[in-house]
């Protein structure tokens, strides 16, 4: 592990950390409903200090609804990575254990899952099931499964064949126990990997969809922000310019984090 | 000769004081000078064009997108005008017998179809009867009762209905529903289907010449046109472009000379006004003014409460959406009529003023008080997707009624979904509408409020109310010939409105129009974007 990885991991635990703090104390750093018309409409940057940020061309708190926005892009992007990879665990250690016929058809529909772009799906599910956060969250989850599925899959084939599997098998444990208990652990390390980029996919699906008016209309959030923005560009740009920096802030954040975990993982596995 | 005209002045809709300190500094102020000039003949328009509908025939399809583009090819019987009410178009006359039986319109002389055939009365015939009344949105209900069209001459059409029907309401529907097809292409084709529904061909100032789906439409010239030197433009291009960004800066760089139906933000419109070349012009929609309303389920208990309504309309600042939502382009409502509609507008109806205290009271006598959490009851908010003042108002509303306790959960769908859900499953309890006005109470407003709607109709009564003494006064209306007594029930109708609040009326707006300073003859009658623009020209 190299001086510079370390140094791009520590950053970006720490930009994690702040985000994670401001979602967390959003109630306390900006109190109320971040979607109240507060001020004057489209007041500047540092004009007003009761608007640090300034407010958007409902007079919306810009700084209120950053924060609040912190929340909601993080918790659906945490919680739709986490089923996401929750699914793909199952899926992929079912088909790399069972084999034959089993693996064919859990295969077969994880590509067939895949062939479909991941936003499109999730594009499709939303327009199905309605604008919701628990729907954004399952539409996220049901379509960004499959690369987890199919890194499992291998991982276990490899696992499966090693010596302490065969150990519990001649000990007499129950197959799925085997699967889940003996094989899985060990091929979890790779999946570490994953969850940088899966969280970080899950934020920016979840601001695509807000951006095209498919998110919770009653929670603030960084896409539905930048969608908002839009049509006052020319005369108010830090209406799109400062969510698109959360945005690209949270994405990068915790890609490093995930990268550098990874690393330091892999560093200890070769030693 | 039954022709009543009523004054309209270019001010009359624009009440907002924003509107009129912008009108005074900018657009009307700008063109006044300038329509002295003697117009220069020449030139091609380039605007930015509007939707791209499927179907082009504004006999079947009365719509605002429809007309932007075919009110240039095809003429309607009599057009709007701010000084004489109704201009004469394709009809030079109509007189309306004394039963209300019947409406007799004379035709113009030398009027030929752009394939040179002459225009006659069977034209009209064929498309009041086959067009108008059984396949047109607005037709439909208009002309439900017309039973025959007789055609003693080439230039006389007799228009025979089943009931009394007054002439005020053909005259005020004439400018959007009659426009006229050439029979000798249609008849006995599959009108729905045919290929001249996608290429109008009319008698209007302008040949429709091509259209590039994605890229834009182009009219020419008709040469032969009956008004005499008219139109001045060489062609007329509409370019589809891609959005309100884009349109602001074509604006700005002269790739095109207008933009209508506030096609640029709002937000962008001051800014637009600052730079040399160009204008914003309010004004010139006032035939097509749309309400912002607050649809309400009866079917709710809460909300079937005289009270609770009453309460809504207390708890809402209608002057805080003026200024923030629309930025001062637009008017508050006192009714389902707009202010600029001088011949049907009453003032002398109950109004609300913005008190949320009383809000809050009304609440309480009707029974609804703040429970441990300091809510009422929660209701379901479904703003209309299509416009972004829609949503504004939908997130205003939101916020305007949590202050007084009621919790408000805000739900969104696609335009088809909404429609879906508000009007045919009736599945809300709050909605914010936008329904049109178009210059007259029985053409699209009263249909809002008369009971017996069958669920699936859009833009209609879907909310449960049902009201035996509105229904008289509507039915009544409807059939009375008298033009006084027929103000005088809808000054009525608008009392009973306030009264009941069965909907809410927030504000009136219409759109604007931004053009290059050099195009004359901007907004000069009040549906100016969907008119013929024949008299329109470019100063080189």
């Amino acid at each position: 592990m190299t001086g510079l990885m370390r140094a791009t991991g520590v950053v970006g635990a720490a930009i994690l950390l702040a985000l994670l703090a401001l979602a967390l104390a959003a109630d306390q750093i900006a109190p109320g409903d971040p979607l109240r018309m507060v001020g004057r409409p489209l007041l500047a940057p540092f004009a007003d200090a009761r608007f640090p940020l300034g407010t958007d061309q409902l007079g919306r708190d810009i700084w209120a609804g950053l924060v609040h926005g912190a929340r909601v892009s993080l918790t659906v992007g945490a919680v739709a990575a986490a089923a996401a990879i929750c699914v793909g665990i199952l899926v992929g250690t079912l088909a790399g254990f069972l084999g034959g016929l089993a693996d064919d058809v859990l295969m077969r529909v994880t590509e067939a899952v895949q062939t479909i772009p991941t936003f499109l799906l999730a594009l499709a599910l939303v327009s199905v099931l309605g604008a919701s956060a628990v729907n954004v969250v399952i539409a996220i989850a049901l379509s960004s499964w499959p690369p987890t599925a199919r890194l499992v899959r291998a991982e276990v084939l490899r696992v499966r064949t090693l010596d302490y599997v065969d150990a519990a098998r001649v000990a007499g444990r129950a197959p799925l126990a085997i699967a889940f208990l003996e094989v899985l652990p060990g091929a979890l390390q790779p999946v570490v990997a994953l969850i940088g980029i899966t969280v970080g996919e899950a934020i920016l699906v979840e601001s695509a969809l807000a951006f095209l008016g498919l998110s919770d209309p009653n929670l603030q959030s960084w896409g539905a922000m930048i969608a908002n923005g839009r049509a006052t560009l020319r005369v108010a740009p830090w209406l799109v310019i400062l969510p698109g920096i959360a945005i690209a802030l949270a994405v990068l954040s915790v890609s490093l984090t995930g990268d550098s975990l990874a690393a330091r993982l892999g560093a200890r596995r070769r030693a | 000769m039954d022709r009543h005209f009523s004054r309209r002045t270019g001010a009359a809709g624009l009440r907002g004081s924003t509107l009129l300190a912008l009108a005074a500094a900018t657009g009307l102020g700008a063109a006044a000078p300038a329509m002295a000039q003697t117009p220069q003949r020449g030139g091609t328009l380039i605007a930015a064009a509007d939707t791209e509908p499927r179907n082009l025939n504004p006999a079947m399809v009365a719509s605002n997108g429809v007309f932007y583009v075919s009110s240039k090819v095809i003429e309607p019987l009599a057009e709007m005008d701010y000084d004489e009410g109704l201009r004469p178009v394709l009809a030079t006359g109509w007189e309306g017998s004394e039963d209300g039986l019947s409406i007799t319109f004379t035709l113009r002389e030398g009027v030929r179809w752009h394939d040179g055939e002459p225009f006659t009365s069977a034209d009209v015939a064929f498309s009041a009867m086959e067009v108008w009344k059984p396949l047109q949105n607005l037709g439909r209900s208009i002309f439900a009762n017309l039973e025959a069209v007789d055609t003693p001459d080439d230039l006389t059409a007799v228009f025979r209905f089943s009931e009394p029907t007054p002439v005020q309401l053909i005259e005020n529907a004439l400018p959007a529903v009659s426009a006229v097809l050439p029979r000798h292409l249609y008849e006995g084709t599959e009108i729905a289907e045919n290929p001249l529904n996608a290429a109008p061909l009319g008698t209007g100032p302008f040949v429709f010449a091509e259209h590039r789906p994605g890229e834009f439409y182009r009219l020419t010239r008709n040469d032969d046109y009956w008004a005499e030197g008219l139109p001045y433009l060489d062609a007329i291009v509409q370019r589809v472009l891609p959005d309100a960004g884009a349109k602001a800066a074509a604006l700005e760089t002269g790739d095109i000379h207008l933009t209508a139906f506030s096609a640029v933000p709002l937000t962008d419109m001051a800014r637009l006004d600052a730079i040399d070349g160009v204008s914003v012009i309010p004004g010139g929609y006032e035939g097509i003014t749309y309400h912002i309303t607050v649809e309400i389920n009866h079917r709710r208990e809460e909300l079937a409460n005289p009270l609770v309504r009453q309460a809504l309309r207390h708890a809402i600042d209608t002057d805080f959406l003026v200024d923030v939502v629309f930025l001062g382009f637009a008017t508050p409502s006192t009714g389902p009529v707009p202010s600029s509609a001088a011949d049907f507008y009453t003032d002398d109806v109950p109004t609300y003023d913005f008190d949320p205290a009383r809000a809050e009271s009304l609440l309480d006598e009707a029974g609804y008080p703040r429970g441990a959490d300091g809510t009422r009851f929660s209701l379901r908010l479904r703003p209309a997707p299509w416009f972004a003042q829609t949503r504004d108002t939908g997130d205003y509303v939101r916020q305007a009624l949590q202050e007084v306790g009621i919790a408000v959960e805000l739900v969104t769908a696609d335009p088809g979904g909404h429609i879906r859900a508000v009007y045919t499953e009736h599945d809300f309890d709050l909605a914010i509408g936008s329904p049109v006005w178009r210059n007259d109470p029985a053409i699209s407003t009263t249909i809002l409020f008369r009971g017996g709607q069958p669920a699936g109709v859009p833009f209609a009564n879907q909310y449960g109310y049902d009201d035996p003494e509105m229904n008289a006064l509507i039915d009544a209306a409807a059939t009375e010939l008298d033009r006084d007594a027929r103000v005088a029930l809808y000054h009525d109708f608008q009392r009973k409105v306030a009264e009941d609040l069965p909907i809410l009326n927030l504000v009136d707006f219409t759109f604007i129009t931004v053009a290059r300073d050099e195009l004359q003859n901007v907004a000069n009658n009040p549906r100016w974007a969907t008119s013929s623009w024949a008299d329109t020209w470019i100063a080189q």
